[in-house]
C-alpha cells in the first residue's frame, strides 16, 4: 500500500491523457479535437436539470405478439384475432390482453404507442432499428457482435452524460445483445455486460473483485506495478494499434468497475429480500428486471436488458400463455410499481419492446410470424404520461390507422426527456457528422 | 522533371503548397453529344499540378455556355438537353478557359422507355427494392419488388397489374400510388423518397404517362460501366468527383452518375455519396470506391500518399520479392517502415504465428544466446516440424471446414478432425487437400473427409462453401438474385450448383458409399433455363461434363492459372502471420474489394503454385522477409498505417492461443472436458468444450464458414477476467506453479526476474524493467513470492503479453 497515492495521482493523470491523445477510436480524438468537442459539448448543453433520469430498455428479442397483448382486436376475423379477450386496466377505456393482468393494474403508469411503425421485418436490421434508432445500410452484419453501425441508445447516454456516481453508466443484463454496442463513439461507450443470469441461484458477477483469497492490500500495488510494467500500454504501440488501445481503454473501465462498493452493492442481488424477488418472479426476465432497478438506483443510467424466446412462429398462443407472459406480468409490473414506490419512476424511463411486432395474419402453425409494419411500444416514467394510448391501428393492428411513429420519434423523444439534444452531432471515424436522433421529432402526446 | 530534382534537394517533409500550383487543366469528355429528351453528361476537370501530379477541379472552376438556347450547365459541370442545336460549354479556372462543343439531337423524339433500363435504377438508388423494403420475401404492405430488381418482368407485373392498377394509372399519371407513396403525398411506410420535380420522379412520372410500357424485348441492355476517373493518386482531405458511364449492348452511353449506387470498401479512408462524390479522409492508404449500375459493377482506386513527401526516401534492406513489393508501395505513400524487430520480438512472434504457442523460458534463452547468423531461418524450419504447427493449423481449418460436434455426433466430428490434422501433419499440398475434399467417391468408411458434405448439406450449400472456403468469394447471395456488389449472376451460381447435383450417398451392405453419377438437370429458378455445370467466370457449356463433374470443378480450380484458388491461400496464410489480408476480409475477394497491394497477393500466389501449393513454403519465404520481421515500434511515418505492412500489427492471440499461453507461462495444465489431462486448448477439435475463457475471447463456433465467427474484438469482461479470474489466480499461486517453482528454488531476486520475463514475455527485462522489479520485491511487505506472483500478475494483464506483436 505504500505506493497508493502514487498510483491513484499517476492513474488519473495518465487516464486523462489517454482519452486526450491515445484515443478511443480511429485517429481523430487527438487531445485538440477533444477540447474542441467539449466546446463544442458547451453549445450543445445538456439539460442538466434531468440529471438524476435513468432509462431501462426491456428488449423482448425475437418480437413480442402485441396484437395479443397491447391492442387487442377481439373483433377482427378470427385469422387476425387470436385466442385472448381483452381485460379492463386500471385506466377506464383501456383494455390489454387477459394474460398481463398485474401489468393491467399498472396501466396508470405508463402509455401505450399503437401506431408504431418501422416497415423492417427481419431480426437483425429491425433490432439495429430500434435499439439505435437508425436503419442500417449496407455491408450490415448482424452475425457480428457488437454489430452497430451507429451507436446504441446507451451508449450515446453513456458518451453524453457520463457516469453518476462510481458505477458504469451504461450495463447489459443480464448478457448484451449484439446491438447495444458503441459504434464509432468507442470503447468508453460500449456497455458493461454482466454475463450472469440474476435468477441463478449462485448469480455473481463474474471477475469483478480479486479473487477472495488474496489480500486486498495487494491489489492496489499490482495495479502500480501493472502501470510500470506495461511498456506497450504506454508507449507508440497502443496508440498505433486500434485493439490495444481499446483493451486499454477497457483496462481503466474495469478498475473503474472493481473500486467501486456501489457496484458490489448494486450486483449484490440475493441482499434483497425475497417477497420482493418472488414478486418480479423467479426467473431470468423477472430478476433482470429487479436487477435493473437495483442498478438504476445506485446511478446507472440505462440499463438494456436483453430476453430472448419471442420469436413465436409456432404456437404462438400456448407459449405466450404458459410461459413468456406470465414472467413478463410479473416482471414489468412489479418493475413499475417498485420504481414508484421508491420515487423512482419519475425519473426512469422503462420501456418494453421487441424488435417488431408478429404478423395480426395467424400462420398455419397456430404462430405469428415477423411484423415491423405496425405493432405496440410500452413507455412509462421518467417524464412519460402514463395511462394514455397515442395513436391507433387500423381494425386488424396491421399497420398505424393514425399518427404513425417510428424508431427516430422513439430516439428522439428517449433522448429529450434525457436532457440530451438529439440534433446534436456525433463524427463517425472518417470525420462524417451523423446527428444523435435521424430526423426524429418528439412524440409531444406522451409527454 | 527538372523540377522533381530540384525538389530532391530540397530537405525531407517539405511543404506541399509550393509544388501544388495548378498549371493547366483538360476537360473529359472533349465534347459533348446528348441525344433525346433530358439527356445529359456531366463533365469531369483535371487539373494538372506542378508537381506532375493530377487532381479534380470539376467544382472549383466555373461553367459559362454560350448558346444556352440548347443547353443549360450547372454548378457541378452537368449539361442537360434543352433543344437541338450546337454550342459550346466554356470551363473557366483562373486566366484559362477551356472550350467544350456540345450536340445536341432529337429532343423532340418521344422518350422510348424501357421498364428495365430506365425504371428499376430508380427503385434500385432509392431502396425501394431493398431486403429491408418491398425487396424482401413477403414485400412490403402488399407491394413486393424482387431484391435489387433482378426479376424485372416480376417487378413490372407488381407495378402495373397487381394492386388494382392503383400503382400506375397512366390517365393521370400523377396520381399514380407509386409516385404519391413515395413523394410523400400519401403516407409512406418508408417515408418520403422521391422529390417531386427531381429527375427521377420526372422518369417515373413520363414512363406512366406514356402507358407504363414495358418496353422492347431486343431493348439494348447495359452491358457494362465505366467509372471515370478509374484509379488516382489524392491527397488527403481532398475529394474526387466521379462519373458513371453506361455502356449499352447497342453502343449507346449514357451517364448514370447520379442514379449509380455508390460504396467505399474502407469508410475510414474515404465516404462517398449519392451523386458520386468522393471525400478522402486523413489516414493514407488506398482505398476503392464502387459503382453499381443495373447489375454492372466499376470501382475507382485511390491512393492516398500521406501529405509530408519524403524525398530522401532511405534505401530499405530488401531480403525477397515480399519486401521489394512492399517497400514499392510505402514510397508511394511517403511512408517509411519501422527498424527491425530484436531477435525476441521475432522469436515470440514466430513461435505464436506458426505454432500458436510462446516459447518456454528455455527455449528463449537458447535462441538469444546462438549466436549462428542464420539462426532466424533455421527456427523457423523447426517450428514447422513441431506437431504443434499440425495443431494449431488444424484448427484454423477445423473452422473453415466446420467441425462442428453438434451437426456430426463426437465420434465423426472426432474423425473429420483427425484427417484434417493428419493432411497438415504430413504438409499435404493445398490443391491436394481440396481435391481429397472435393472428388471424394467411393465407400466413405476410409474418408473421413466425406463430413464436409454432411455438415455443408446440398448441393447449393456446397457450391457456395467451397467457394467461400477455397477461392474466397462469396456467391451465396447469387443464389436468389444478381450479387449486387460482384458480377455474379444466378447463372453462375446454379453453375457451380451443378457440380454437386451428382452427388449421393447410399448404404450398402458393406457400408455407405458416395457416388456421382447420372445427368440431373439444374435449371435456372427464374427462367426455368437449363444451367450445365460450369465453374465461376467461366462459359457455360453445351452440356455438363460426363462423368464426375467434381473431377473438372477440381481440376479447374487447382490448375496454375487459377484466378482464385492460390491467391485465396495466399492470402489467408498471409494474414495470419501479419494480422491483415491483402484482401480484407479475407473470405471476400470481389473485383469490388481489391487487394490494398495486387502485385503483392500475386507474386505471393506464384510463390505457392511454383512450389506446388506447399504451404510450409510460403510460410519460409513470409517469414524471412524484412515485412514479418519488423519492429512493432511505429514511427512517425507510420503511425496511423494499419494497412500497408509498414510495421507489425498488434495482433490479439486467438482465444486458444492466449489460454494455452496463460496455462504455460503458469506451469499449470488445464484439463478439459472429454479429452486427457494435459491436452492443450490448440489441441480441441471440438470447439463447443464448456470452457468460459475461450467463449469469452471469441472462439469459433463454426456454424458458418465465414472467417468472422472468431472474434478478436476486446471486450471489459475479458480484461477483468483476466486481472480478477479465480481459475488464473489459481493457476498463478498453485504450489506446483512456475512461480512458486522459480521462488522455491532459491535463485537470487534478479534470477526470479529475468526467469519471469522470459517465461511471460520470452525477453530479458531491460534495466529499468529489472530495477523497478527489484526494488518492488524489496518493498513489499507481503513476502518474495507474493512479490513473484504480482510481477507474473502485471507480466500477464501487459498489452505485451495478450498480444502477438
Amino acid at each position: 500500500m505504500r505506493s497508493k497515492s502514487v498510483f491513484c495521482d499517476g492513474i488519473e493523470r495518465r487516464s486523462f491523457l489517454r482519452v486526450g491523445s491515445a484515443g478511443l477510436f480511429g485517429t481523430m480524438w487527438t487531445l485538440p479535437a477533444l477540447l474542441q468537442q467539449n466546446a463544442a459539448a458547451a453549445k450543445n448543453s445538456i439539460d442538466r436539470s434531468k440529471d438524476d433520469r435513468s432509462l431501462i430498455i426491456v428488449f423482448l428479442r425475437g418480437g413480442l405478439s402485441t396484437i395479443d397483448t397491447w391492442d387487442l382486436k377481439p373483433n377482427a376475423p378470427s385469422e387476425f384475432r387470436g385466442d385472448f379477450d381483452p381485460i379492463p386496466t386500471n385506466v377506464p377505456g383501456i383494455q390489454i390482453g387477459e394474460h398481463t393482468p398485474r401489468v393491467a393494474q399498472q396501466l396508470d403508469k405508463f402509455s401505450l404507442i399503437r401506431s408504431f411503425t418501422h416497415g423492417n421485418s427481419n431480426h437483425g436490421p429491425a433490432d439495429h432499428y430500434m435499439l439505435t434508432g437508425y436503419r442500417p445500410v449496407a455491408g450490415f452484419n448482424a452475425g457480428l457482435t457488437p454489430n452497430n453501425q451507429r451507436p446504441s441508445h446507451g451508449s450515446i447516454i453513456a458518451r453524453k452524460l457520463g457516469p453518476r456516481g462510481s458505477v458504469p453508466p451504461y450495463v447489459c443484463v443480464p448478457d448484451m445483445h449484439p446491438s447495444c454496442g458503441a459504434s464509432y463513439l468507442g470503447a468508453t461507450c460500449a456497455p458493461f455486460s454482466i454475463n450472469a443470469d440474476p435468477n441463478d441461484p449462485g448469480f455473481t458477477v463474474r471477475d469483478i473483485v480479486p479473487p477472495l483469497d488474496l489480500d486486498p492490500s495487494r491489489f492496489g500495488s499490482r495495479r502500480a506495478l501493472l502501470a510500470q510494467v506495461d511498456r506497450f500500454q504506454r508507449g507508440a504501440e497502443s496508440r498505433a494499434n486500434t485493439k490495444a488501445k481499446t483493451v486499454s481503454v477497457f483496462r481503466q473501465k474495469a478498475f473503474d468497475l472493481m473500486t467501486s462498493p456501489a457496484t458490489k452493492k448494486a450486483f449484490d442481488i440475493h441482499s434483497e429480500d425475497d417477497k420482493l424477488r418472488d414478486e418480479y418472479g423467479r426467473n431470468s426476465l423477472g430478476q433482470s428486471c429487479l436487477m435493473a432497478r437495483r442498478l438504476v438506483e445506485t446511478g446507472v443510467r440505462c440499463v438494456t436488458i436483453h430476453h430472448v424466446d419471442w420469436d413465436t412462429h409456432d404456437n404462438n398462443f400456448v407459449t405466450l400463455k404458459r410461459d413468456l407472459l406470465p414472467h413478463l406480468d410479473g416482471a414489468m409490473a412489479t418493475l413499475l410499481r417498485d420504481l414508484s414506490d421508491r420515487g423512482l419512476l419519475k425519473k426512469t424511463i422503462v420501456m418494453v419492446t421487441g424488435e417488431f411486432g408478429r404478423t395480426p395474419r395467424i400462420n398455419k402453425n397456430a404462430g405469428r410470424d415477423h411484423w415491423g409494419p405496425g405493432f405496440t411500444v410500452a413507455i412509462g416514467g421518467g417524464g412519460i404520461q402514463g395511462g394514455r394510448v397515442v395513436g391507433n391501428s387500423n381494425e386488424r393492428a396491421e399497420k398505424p390507422a393514425e399518427n404513425p411513429y417510428r424508431p427516430e420519434d422513439l430516439a428522439a423523444t428517449l433522448h429529450h426527456l434525457l436532457g440530451i439534444n438529439p440534433n446534436e452531432v456525433f463524427y463517425t471515424a472518417d470525420n462524417r457528422p451523423v446527428r444523435i436522433v435521424n430526423d426524429g421529432r418528439v412524440i409531444e402526446e406522451l409527454i | 522533371m527538372v523540377l522533381l530534382v530540384a525538389i530532391g534537394l530540397m530537405p525531407r517533409a517539405c511543404p506541399a503548397e509550393s509544388d501544388s500550383r495548378i498549371v493547366g487543366f483538360t476537360v473529359e469528355p472533349e465534347s459533348v453529344v446528348l441525344v433525346g429528351p433530358d439527356s445529359l453528361r456531366g463533365l469531369l476537370v483535371h487539373g494538372q499540378r506542378e508537381d506532375g501530379r493530377t487532381v479534380d477541379l470539376t467544382h472549383q472552376v466555373s461553367y459559362r455556355s454560350t448558346l444556352s438556347d440548347y443547353f443549360t450547365v450547372n454548378r457541378h459541370g452537368v449539361v442537360e438537353a434543352v433543344a437541338d442545336g450546337t454550342g459550346d460549354v466554356e470551363i473557366v479556372f483562373g486566366e484559362r478557359t477551356v472550350s467544350v462543343p456540345v450536340q445536341v439531337e432529337k429532343v423532340t423524339v418521344p422518350h422510348g422507355y424501357h421498364f428495365e433500363n430506365d425504371i428499376i435504377p430508380v427503385l434500385s438508388k432509392y431502396g425501394c427494392n431493398f431486403s429491408g423494403c418491398h425487396g424482401k420475401a413477403e414485400g412490403q404492405n402488399g407491394f413486393k419488388l424482387s431484391v435489387f430488381g433482378f426479376d424485372a418482368k416480376a417487378d413490372y407485373d407488381a407495378l402495373v397489374k397487381q394492386g388494382r392498377g392503383r400503382r400506375t394509372f397512366p390517365a393521370a399519371a400523377g396520381r399514380s400510388l407509386l409516385l404519391t407513396k413515395a413523394s410523400g403525398f400519401m403516407p409512406h411506410g418508408g417515408g418520403i423518397r422521391i422529390i417531386e420535380d427531381s429527375r427521377e420522379y420526372k422518369v417515373l412520372k413520363g414512363w406512366i404517362a406514356a402507358g407504363a410500357p414495358f418496353g422492347d424485348a431486343d431493348a439494348p441492355l447495359v452491358v457494362r460501366i465505366a467509372i471515370s476517373p478509374h484509379e488516382r493518386i489524392v491527397d488527403t482531405n481532398a475529394s474526387q468527383q466521379l462519373r458513371v458511364i453506361a455502356r449499352y449492348s447497342n453502343g449507346r452511353e449514357l451517364d448514370v452518375t447520379s442514379i449509380a449506387k455508390y460504396q467505399s470498401n474502407n469508410d475510414g479512408l474515404a465516404a462517398v455519396d449519392a451523386m458520386g462524390m468522393v471525400r478522402i479522409g486523413k489516414v493514407a492508404g488506398q482505398v476503392a470506391v464502387m459503382a453499381n449500375f443495373n447489375g454492372a459493377v466499376d470501382t475507382f482506386q485511390a491512393l492516398i500518399p500521406r501529405k509530408q513527401r519524403i524525398d530522401n526516401y532511405p534505401a530499405a534492406a530488401e531480403h525477397n520479392f515480399i519486401d521489394r513489393l512492399v517497400h514499392a508501395k510505402l514510397k508511394k505513400l511517403n511512408i517509411i517502415p519501422s527498424a527491425m524487430a530484436d531477435d525476441a520480438e521475432f522469436m515470440r512472434r514466430a513461435y505464436i504465428s506458426i505454432v500458436g504457442t510462446l516459447p518456454t523460458a528455455e527455449e528463449a534463452r537458447s535462441f538469444l544466446a546462438d549466436a549462428e547468423p542464420e539462426k532466424h531461418r533455421r527456427l523457423v524450419n523447426q517450428l514447422l516440424e513441431r506437431p504443434e504447427y499440425a495443431d494449431y493449423w488444424a484448427l484454423k481449418w477445423a473452422d473453415m471446414l466446420r467441425v462442428d460436434r453438434q451437426a456430426l455426433g463426437h465420434k465423426t466430428a472426432y474423425q473429420y478432425y483427425g484427417w484434417i490434422r493428419q493432411s497438415l501433419a504430413e504438409n499435404k499440398p493445398l490443391d491436394r487437400f481440396a481435391r481429397d475434399i472435393l472428388t471424394l467417391s467411393g465407400p466413405t468408411s476410409g474418408a473421413p473427409q466425406v463430413s464436409f458434405y454432411s455438415v455443408v448439406g446440398g448441393p447449393n450449400q456446397l457450391a457456395s462453401t467451397v467457394s467461400q472456403v477455397f477461392l474466397g468469394v462469396r456467391i451465396e447471395c447469387a443464389q436468389c438474385h444478381h450479387h449486387p456488389f460482384d458480377r455474379w449472376s444466378q447463372a453462375d451460381y446454379y453453375g457451380m450448383t451443378a457440380f454437386f447435383q451428382q452427388v449421393s450417398r447410399k448404404g450398402t451392405p458393406r457400408g455407405e458409399v458416395m457416388l456421382a453419377e447420372g445427368d440431373p438437370e439444374t435449371k435456372h429458378p427464374r427462367t426455368g433455363a437449363k444451367i450445365y455445370a460450369h465453374a465461376l467466370g467461366t462459359e457455360m457449356p453445351e452440356k455438363s461434363p460426363e462423368g464426375d463433374r467434381r473431377e473438372v470443378l477440381a481440376d479447374w480450380m487447382t490448375s496454375p492459372d487459377n484466378r482464385w484458388f492460390a491467391r485465396n491461400a495466399a492470402n489467408r496464410i498471409w494474414a495470419q502471420f501479419m494480422g491483415r489480408g491483402l484482401v480484407e476480409p479475407v473470405d471476400d475477394f470481389r473485383d469490388t474489394n481489391p487487394p490494398s497491394n495486387p502485385e503483392l497477393l500475386d507474386a505471393l500466389a506464384q510463390y505457392l503454385v511454383e512450389h506446388d501449393f506447399d504451404v510450409k513454403e510460403l510460410i519460409r519465404a513470409i517469414t524471412a522477409s524484412h515485412t514479418y520481421q519488423r519492429s512493432s515500434q511505429p514511427n512517425e511515418t507510420n503511425e496511423q498505417d494499419e494497412q500497408n505492412y509498414s510495421r507489425a500489427l498488434l495482433k490479439r492471440m486467438d482465444a486458444e492461443v492466449l489460454f494455452d499461453a496463460v496455462s504455460q507461462v503458469t506451469g499449470i495444465d488445464e484439463k478439459f472436458r472429454g479429452v486427457p489431462y494435459g491436452y492443450r486448448a490448440i489441441q480441441l477439435w471440438d470447439s463447443e468444450v464448456d470452457h468460459y475463457f475461450l467463449k469469452l475471447f471469441g472462439r469459433s463456433t463454426r456454424k458458418t464458414v465465414c472467417v468472422c465467427e472468431r472474434s478478436d474484438e476486446p471486450t471489459v469482461g475479458q480484461v477483468l477476467h483476466v486481472l480478477n479470474s479465480s481459475e488464473i489466480h489459481a493457476k498463478l499461486a498453485h504450489e506446483a506453479g512456475q512461480v512458486t517453482r522459480l521462488v522455491n528454488a532459491n535463485k537470487s531476486d534478479a534470477d526470479v526476474v529475468d526467469s519471469l520475463y522470459l517465461t511471460f514475455f520470452a525477453r530479458m527485462p531491460n534495466s529499468d524493467e529489472k530495477s523497478t522489479a527489484l526494488n518492488y520485491f524489496k518493498t513489499t511487505d507481503s513476502g518474495r513470492r507474493a512479490a513473484a506472483e504480482d510481477l507474473a500478475w502485471s507480466l500477464m494483464n501487459s498489452l505485451e503479453f495478450v498480444f502477438n506483436h
